[in-house]
């Protein structure tokens, strides 16, 4: 009986030995932003390289220097804008299409399913030159606001894919019971589906937001023209330049504000999210 | 269900077009824009002039040895990447599943780099990476493992082990919290029977733990590989392709070639439906591999 306690007592200290270990091996890299983002600019390039800033030089320079520029602002406020425009229209949009698709059984609407999420085998930057094109026909180019139908386009079948699980699991009864009161489609939509739904809307959103917060490559394909018409992941990559030095410290004091919001909606949301992830991953 | 009257059905339409008119615009519309692009030769400048001419891009791409370098070099990267990021996080998650307090910490924490992005993530690694940089330092002068230091990011195999870390370091928090919800549906009742059939720690994981997740191992496998494939933001980041184009992969091959270099969005069209292909491929294979094992 004693050994089998102590072997119980040994497997945990094990567990927890490994994990601390890897989690503080995998923490490093942000560890290391965070402190190059609060040394001097200039001791960016000294040998031997630090990965904590010297005692007493810790400086919030880069950070003022990021502040104090209003380009910077308007980056952040154009991820904003695009970021909770998407999430909006995609809440909207994808739990319309899953709550048609969970709810009115049918072969045209198992094939509408099949079909959508058969698109998501394919990569969504393979798509990027006939998107291009399509949105230079369309006048899109150059517009902070050009994104977000690509965005929306590009989280409805994930979003639509979740949020149907949702809507299939409402109880017959309840929505049974609407109909006899002679709710219509549109009523039973708005009242009864989408309150119920309303938890893998929200897991949903979270990953919405993620994702319209940091894509790059559209981004910086279609907005190319001015420092004011960017959003922040090309406004960080714009200092990362090939040739010269590159600005370490700008460039991780602006990741760094970048990732606050990131982090807190996170951290916040923490149990959504998990809830969200799992949903898709463990049914199969 | 009940009632099938006009109005119904005009108001299920009316919920299902803006999803579909946006979703068919923006992302059917370019896949079917994209296969026929494949077939002309067009260049971003006279975009809408579009000569048929057959077979001719899908030629030029097999012919392409810069083709075939981005190719091996996607191969490698999903190759190398899928794999250790399933393992790694299973390993965490059968971790977390056996302990009480802190889980959730180790969890958010370990779960931190899949919500940080790939542009900023890029960046630290390519610093953390440079000839002059920590890691160099840390091998050459604090345990002295290496002589010089690497020049990581000037080199084919550097650049993409480079881009291989990150993506691992990147990808593991979302396997722990997949395989750790799979893990925790796992019957307790069937560890017991082991346990009566006197079966060690690796017999239990082998014989109880693997095939009761096989479904989420498939999932995992197969998003993991169409994630690989769509390694881009980080290579652009990282090395830019560099040098020579020998750190390519097939996205950013493909990206230079429609935006930089001669414009070529018919030879982009057909290295894209090249790739889709392959993973639709990919895709079937794994769900047949995963499938033989049932019987």
């Amino acid at each position: 009986m004693k050994s089998r306690k102590f072997a119980k007592i040994r497997s945990a200290a094990i567990r927890y030995l490994l994990l601390t270990a890897g989690t503080v091996i995998f923490a490093l890299p942000m560890v290391y932003m965070i402190s190059t983002s609060l040394r001097p600019n200039g001791a960016l390039y000294e040998w031997p390289p630090r990965f904590f800033p010297k005692p007493g030089a810790i400086t919030f320079e880069n950070f003022e220097y990021i502040l104090d520029q209003k380009k910077f602002l308007i980056n952040f406020l154009n991820s904003v804008f695009v970021s909770v425009c998407t999430v909006g229209l995609a809440a909207f949009v994808s739990s319309a299409l899953a709550f048609v698709i969970g709810r009115f059984r049918s072969r045209a609407t198992k094939l509408l399913f099949a079909f959508i999420i058969i698109t998501m085998i394919i990569p969504g930057t393979t798509m990027i030159i006939p998107q291009f094109t399509l949105a230079k026909r369309f006048g899109l180019i150059d517009k902070i606001w050009g994104l977000i139908p690509f965005y929306v386009a590009w989280v409805i079948p994930f979003s639509t894919f979740m949020i149907k699980g949702f809507m299939e699991n409402i109880p017959d009864e309840i929505v049974e019971a609407a109909w006899i009161d002679g709710a219509s489609v549109f009523k039973v939509y708005t009242r009864v589906a989408m309150p119920l739904a309303a938890p893998a809307i929200a897991s949903v959103s979270i990953f919405n937001f993620l994702t319209a917060w940091e894509e790059y490559p559209w981004a910086v394909t279609v907005l190319s023209k001015s420092e004011e018409l960017r959003t922040l992941p090309i406004a960080i990559a714009g200092f990362n330049n090939q040739y010269g030095n590159v600005q370490w410290g700008y460039l991780f004091a602006l990741s760094v504000l970048c990732m606050i919001p990131v982090v807190i909606i996170f951290i916040l949301c923490q149990k959504f999210f998990i809830q969200g992830l799992t949903a898709g991953g463990v049914k199969g | 269900m009940i009632t099938r009257s006009r109005m119904n059905r005009a108001q299920i339409i009316a919920l299902l077009a803006p999803g579909l008119i946006v979703f068919g615009l923006f992302t059917v519309y370019p896949i079917i824009r994209l296969f026929m692009m494949s077939f002309c030769g067009i260049k971003l400048e006279t975009m809408f002039v579009q000569p048929f001419c057959g077979l001719d891009n899908y030629v030029h791409v097999f012919s392409d040895p810069t083709f075939g370098t981005s190719f091996v070099n996607s191969i490698v990267y999903t190759a190398v990447t899928v794999p250790a990021q399933m393992a790694l996080g299973l390993f965490i998650a059968i971790l977390l599943n056996g302990i009480r307090r802190f889980s959730v910490t180790f969890r958010v924490i370990n779960y931190l780099p899949v919500v940080t992005s790939w542009v900023i993530a890029s960046l630290v690694f390519k610093y953390v990476f440079q000839t002059e940089g920590l890691l160099n330092y840390f091998l050459r002068t604090v345990i002295k493992v290496i002589p010089k230091n690497v020049k990581w990011l000037n080199e084919r195999w550097g650049g993409m082990t480079v881009a291989m870390i990150l993506g691992t370091w990147k990808g593991i928090g979302w396997n722990m919290v997949i395989f750790l919800a799979a893990l925790q549906q796992v019957p307790k009742d069937l560890y017991e029977a082991a346990d009566i059939d006197g079966c060690g720690a690796w017999k239990k994981f082998t014989h109880v733990t693997l095939p009761a997740i096989r479904g989420t191992i498939l999932f995992a496998m197969v998003e993991l590989t169409i994630g690989g494939f769509n390694v881009f933001t980080s290579i652009q980041m990282i090395t830019g392709g560099k040098p020579a184009d020998q750190t390519q992969t097939l996205l950013t091959w493909m990206y230079k070639n429609a935006f930089s270099l001669d414009h070529d969005i018919g030879y982009a069209a057909a290295l894209s439906f090249v790739m889709a292909f392959t993973l639709g491929l990919l895709a079937v294979v794994q769900f047949r591999m995963m499938r033989s094992r049932d019987v």
